[in-house]
């Protein structure tokens, strides 16, 4: 009876066991697909997902693009936000303000109107031809502004009478950074970056609008000519999870990880 | 219906639903004693809007063809309409098949019947579906597409807007496209009246009105032209 209610219940102190985690795990799945099927049957909606075979392929490109994207704009996203960061602490006024407005601009605008501006504008005007490069610096652009933000929060964060602290005791500048203040901030940025790197995941399906060809493209180009609007969205859905869901994973961890350590 | 589509579909400056099939609509309402309600819809979105019974009619433009039969019923068409190109004005484009080359790229909004043309028979050339028209006529007056593939009416229309970087193709490469009222599949009882109301609604001349309230400019350019009018139906 004990054992029985251990793979419900928890107490504050305990840990899920692992039958326990994948029990309720599994029982909230088929909880949500029932709800959903269920949904699906009141509006008479027939499924077929025949058609994926047909354009596996295309599909699997799609996937991949949609991967290289995100990682491209992972990595020059990072450097733009921790130039970004370090450029709004600058002592030159014109750097300093330049960064601001670059976030409260980007951050205050939506990703769809930035791309169409950045490509029928900007990149016509400086020949940026090629849809992929174009998607990657429109995306790079638009997240580096978060991460950009993510930085600057977790330095904000760790105050200054720690730097002060450490050269009290005899630490160089260096040392002191090095020792005290980036450990730290690791712990603090990390976690939201991997979060971030979801978002970029999700954010690139908006580079459909000017028809670079990643999953959501592949998806919509095939809901356009079969029609099978539903089948083609909730295999979209998934997709993304695979994408994402690991990406979260990652961060949860770090979180955990992190918080320890602190 | 999708109100992306002047003068059939669109809204007026106070921002309500106008044009022609909002007009046909209002006196299939009357003749039938219907209280029509217009839901604005993306496109991709109109006919899983009848499958799923958000809707009871869609009227879009929209082109009966075989694929969209398997889905959805149409009523008798209404009205027709030919294909166009709208071309950059460089890219030296004459014709449909100057446009089937390989390192031509075409574009076409997602799901129209344009679309649909160029998946099927422009093999040669890339095929690059954008979200909306605007964006379509965009690529090709930038030049990044050789050729926007839509119906005659809008290819008049942009041409008309960018004289300097684009040229019309009008030289017609398939039959005239049908256009028809889709109701939900097996909904026998709305197409009967549906298509009831067609025939009285022609028969009064109702489509002479809708081209004068509507389409007058228009007429005249197509007449000029030589095109087949909208409601010019060959039977």
């Amino acid at each position: 009876m004990k054992s029985l209610r251990k793979l419900f219940w928890i107490s504050e102190k305990e840990q899920a066991g692992w039958a326990a985690v994948l029990m309720n795990m599994l029982f909230v799945v088929i909880l949500w697909i029932m709800l959903f099927w269920i949904s699906l049957n009141a509006i008479q909606v027939r499924l077929d997902f025949s058609f994926l075979g047909q354009f596996r392929l295309r599909i699997w490109n799609g996937f991949l693009t949609t991967l290289g994207l995100s990682l491209s704009s992972l990595l020059s996203s990072l450097v733009i936000g921790m130039l970004c960061a370090a450029g709004q602490g600058s002592s030159l006024l014109v750097i300093r303000y330049f960064c601001s407005i670059y976030v409260k601009f980007i951050r205050g605008t939506p990703l769809i109107m930035q791309i169409y501006l950045f490509f029928y504008i900007v990149g016509t005007a400086w020949g940026v031809e090629n849809r992929f490069a174009a998607g990657v610096i429109i995306l790079s652009i638009f997240e580096g502004a978060y991460v950009a933000e993510i930085i600057r929060g977790s330095l904000l964060s760790i105050e200054g009478s720690q730097l002060e602290a450490a050269r009290a005791v005899g630490f160089t500048r260096r040392q002191a950074w090095r020792y005290v203040v980036l450990p730290q901030m690791a712990a603090r940025t990390l976690p939201p970056l991997t979060g971030q790197f979801a978002s970029i995941i999700k954010d690139s399906s908006l580079l459909s609008m000017i028809a670079v060809i990643e999953l959501t493209q592949t998806m919509r180009e095939i809901s356009a000519v079969n029609f099978r609007l539903f089948e083609c969205y909730l295999f979209l859905g998934v997709l993304y999870l695979c994408l994402t869901l690991p990406v979260s994973l990652i961060s949860e961890r770090l979180e955990r990880k992190f918080h320890y350590e602190n | 219906m999708e109100l992306a589509y002047p003068p059939f579909e669109t809204r007026d400056d106070a921002g309500n639903p106008a044009g022609v099939s909002v007009d046909l609509m209002k006196a299939f309402g009357e003749y039938a004693g219907y209280e029509i309600q217009i839901e604005n819809t993306a496109w991709d979105g109109l006919i899983p809007a009848l499958q799923t019974g958000a809707a009871d009619l869609v009227i879009s433009s929209m082109t009966i063809t075989d694929e969209r039969k398997e889905l959805i019923d149409f009523s008798d068409p209404y009205a027709n309409a030919l294909l166009a190109v709208l071309a950059n004005e460089d890219s030296e484009i004459a014709s449909i098949d100057d446009l089937n080359q390989k390192g031509k790229v075409v574009a076409v909004k997602s799901g129209s019947t344009g679309h649909m043309y160029a998946e099927k028979n422009l093999t040669e050339a890339e095929v690059m579906a954008m979200p909306d028209e605007s964006a379509c006529v965009m690529e090709v007056s930038q030049g990044r597409a050789d050729g926007f593939i839509y119906d005659q009416l809008t290819i008049y229309r942009n041409w008309q807007l960018n004289p300097d970087t684009t040229a019309a193709v009008f030289i017609p490469f398939q039959e005239p496209e049908k256009w028809g009222i889709a109701v939900r599949k097996g909904n026998q009882e709305l197409l009967d009246q549906l298509n009831a109301f067609l025939a009285e609604y022609k028969e009064n001349g109702g489509y002479d009105q809708l081209t004068e309230k509507h389409l007058a400019e228009e007429k005249k350019a197509f007449d000029e032209l030589e095109f087949q009018w909208f409601f010019d139906m060959d039977e």
